[in-house]
């Protein structure tokens, strides 16, 4: 019985170091993950209670009171706010795939061009990632000038010399030409760093077999990138839905309304208008949408990996 | 004989100072340092000169430059906003139904308001009979215009309306390559300004009750007017404040801009290549019997409801904008050609001379003129960024082809701004007719 006691209280103790050291581990752990919970749940986590909260009231200048959903309720009413969908469906049903397109060829161009020369290319690329949005609107906005624009020769001398470039019905064009500037290089950069992470065996296969490099890339190599496009896609997506830094810096060339697309709508009402409840409202219900249309892409994408393609 | 002459003239110059000392009362409270939010350029001259006369004031500025979605969050946050704000005077209604003013009629009454800033102000810097603040400058509507341009192609300077047609018929023939005026697609108090000019107005608040009425007389004819203008292609429509606006003015290749007075210092910095060639003048005049003018901007400085020390924040706002030392300050130094204040009459001889930007003329003179042509004013509407808004896309609309008449504008502008207005909670509209 003694004996038996005493092995148990061991037993106990040994379990005790166990977990010991598994505590230790993840006091550890915790620890360097400290730094980024603490500003994580300041600066994201708290503000998005707190629009939480605010959302259920209704407010005048400083004074608020409690209305429930009411806001809500009047985003399902508000057309503007419906309104404003166009712009990020747009660059949804064209920017983001065409962005990718264009991508994928010149991550396929870089792998080609890897022994000569292709560095140069892949830096400059990218360089338009690195330039912050109001310089480049700055010149953008020189550029679509109509008294100083480098094109207006070449337009003149296509026969549009009446035709003005910045217009509202030339504006979703001229998104698109920014926004796929703006960041083609350095989405193929990504699609670039999957594709040389490919076995070369795959390709040098392929080779012996007969094939040429552009059968090689869409036939074997794309499939395999399936999930860092996926990625792309849901990642350009919700940049597509919450589009604001570009369309507000060409609000400054050419009259938009304030619901041009959604986030502009949602910062107008804030801080144009002083109604900040009813922003923080439309907030989440674009976080919402945007949410769902991730989880539709992700979901829909899984499931054709699942079910297999038959080649 | 003479001691009672030299008695009689020191008891002329205790009443003179006892009565301006009127205008700017002692300051009762403790050692304080109240803050002010303000974009206008150099104001610390005028700060210094305020504080040398009121020792236990000291005033902390911060520029953010136009800051009204810092106003917004930190009105909505309870607390944040500084003792003095500055903010536009089309923009100034709103904040006052917001909430964000104090009345600081206990250390400046109406009837010393009035005689320092004249009554127009009222409809600037008061509602209900509170007054909230002070204006500082002027936005008086001028035509400005290119010298060379008018020589070169025979041009005189109109007068009246009637005038200015002419004349800008006669330029398009001669000279179709350049362009007599732009008007803009969008800057609604441009457009307001223009009924303004006219003597009239498209909405006001009084009582309680807020104004809206877009198709009175005279609005309809200054639509009606711009309207036959544009189809006949004397004027067209632009965007200004854009690259190509700028590179017209600079270039020369504009004749004339009407704008608030503020402009003849924006030219002069950011327009140096037509050096000596504008010059300035009165608006032209709808009606030369009865000669009227509107404004474009400007900014008053008002108390807020945060400020813990409204009366060191009212005796500053009141002495900034008014006295005669803090004037010649803004002027000089802060780059404002012309004041609000009655009492920058005062020091008019010390400020004016002549301009070479603008070929040696004395401008000031011209301007000052010009301001006080401004004899009507009205309250705008609380929901200014909104109001401008509409008007801007419908006048892109009428650029786009979209809408066949100009004066067609005025009814959908009105129903869209009385929708607003009700959207927005306010249930004291009235419509149809103005105060």
């Amino acid at each position: 019985m003694m004996d038996e006691m005493m092995n148990n209280k061991m037993n106990e103790m040994m379990n005790k170091k166990k977990l010991n050291k598994k505590t230790i581990a993840s006091i550890k752990a915790y620890l360097f993950l400290a730094p980024f919970l603490l500003v994580f749940s300041t600066m994201v986590i708290y503000p998005i209670g707190l629009g939480v909260k605010l959302s259920l009231y209704g407010q005048r200048g400083a004074r608020m009171w409690y209305i429930g959903l009411q806001n809500f309720a009047t985003v399902f009413r508000d057309s503007k706010f419906w309104e404003s969908f166009r712009i990020p469906l747009f660059l949804l049903t064209v920017q983001v795939p065409l962005m990718l397109f264009i991508a994928v060829l010149i991550a396929f161009l870089y792998e080609k061009t890897e022994k000569r020369g292709g560095k140069f290319y892949r830096f400059i690329y990218y360089l338009p990632n690195t330039i912050p949005g109001i310089v480049t609107g700055i010149v953008w906005s020189y550029i679509f000038s109509d008294s100083m624009s480098p094109f207006r020769t070449v337009i003149d001398l296509l026969g549009y010399s009446g035709t003005k470039i910045l217009t509202r019905q030339h504006l979703p064009s001229i998104l698109l030409v920014i926004i796929l500037w703006a960041f083609t290089g350095y989405t193929a950069f990504v699609i670039y760093s999957s594709l040389i992470a490919i076995p070369k065996a795959f390709s040098e296969q392929a080779q012996l077999d007969g094939a040429t490099f552009w059968q090689i890339a869409f036939r074997i190599k794309l499939p395999l990138l399936r999930g860092v496009l996926i990625s792309l896609f849901i990642f350009n997506a919700i940049g597509a839905i919450q589009v604001f830094n570009e369309p507000w810096m060409l609000g400054q060339l050419v009259v938009l309304p304030s619901n041009y697309t959604p986030a502009m709508y949602i910062y107008n009402s804030a801080f144009a208008q002083g109604r900040f409840t009813y922003a923080a409202a439309m907030g989440l219900i674009l976080a919402l949408i945007t949410f769902l249309i991730s989880l539709y892409v992700l979901r829909s994408a899984t499931k054709q990996m699942l079910t297999g393609e038959s080649h | 004989m003479k001691r009672l002459i030299l008695i009689a003239l020191v008891l002329i110059l205790v009443g003179i100072s006892a009565f301006a000392a009127d205008y700017y009362p002692k300051y009762s409270g403790k050692p304080t340092t109240i803050t002010m939010w303000a974009w206008t350029s150099n104001e610390n001259y005028s700060i210094e000169e305020f504080e040398k006369v009121y020792p236990n004031i000291k005033v902390k500025w911060e520029n953010f430059d136009v800051h009204y979605e810092k106003v917004q969050t930190a009105l909505s946050a309870g607390s944040g906003l500084p003792d003095v704000l500055m903010v536009e005077y089309s923009f100034a209604p709103q904040f006052m139904d917001l909430g964000a003013f104090q009345p600081i009629n206990k250390w400046l009454d109406e009837k010393t308001f009035i005689k320092l800033y004249g009554e127009a102000a009222m409809g600037w810097c008061a509602m209900d009979g509170e007054i909230y603040g002070t204006p500082q400058d002027s936005g008086a509507m001028t035509m400005f215009y290119r010298k060379d341009l008018f020589d070169q192609y025979g041009l005189i300077v109109p007068k009246t309306k009637k005038e200015f047609i002419e004349q800008a018929r006669k330029f398009k023939k001669a000279a179709p390559h350049l362009k007599y005026m732009a008007a803009p697609i969008g800057n609604t108090m441009w457009w307001i300004g223009q009924v303004w000019e006219a003597g009239g107005k498209l909405f006001d608040y009084s009582n309680g009750k807020w104004y809206i009425n877009f198709s009175n007389p005279v609005a309809v004819e200054v639509f009606e007017t711009w309207g036959q203008l544009f189809d006949e292609g004397v004027f067209d429509l632009e965007m200004w404040w854009n690259p190509d606006w700028f590179n017209s003015l600079n270039e020369g290749t504009t004749a004339v801009v009407i704008n608030g007075s503020w402009f003849a210092e924006w030219l002069r910095y950011n327009a140096p290549e037509s050096e000596g060639k504008w010059r300035v003048a009165i608006p032209p005049q709808w009606n030369p019997a009865k000669p009227n003018n509107g404004m474009l901007g400007g900014s008053g400085f008002y108390v807020t409801s945060h400020s813990k020390n409204p009366e060191a924040a009212a005796i500053f706002v009141n002495w900034l904008n008014s006295h005669p030392a803090s004037l010649k300050c803004l002027h000089n130094y802060s780059n404002l050609p012309i004041m609000v204040s009655s009492r920058y009459e005062e020091v008019l001889d010390e400020v004016a001379g002549p301009d070479a930007f603008f070929g040696g003329q004395n401008i000031v003179e011209t301007l000052w003129e010009a301001h006080q042509l401004v004899n009507t004013t009205f309250v705008v509407l609380p929901i200014m960024s909104n109001v401008d808004e509409s008007l801007s896309l419908l006048l892109q609309d009428y650029a786009d082809g979209k809408i066949k008449r100009f004066a067609d504008i005025l009814p959908r502008w009105e129903k869209e701004v009385i929708s607003t207005m009700k959207e927005f909670g306010y249930s004291n509209v009235i419509t149809g007719k103005l105060p």
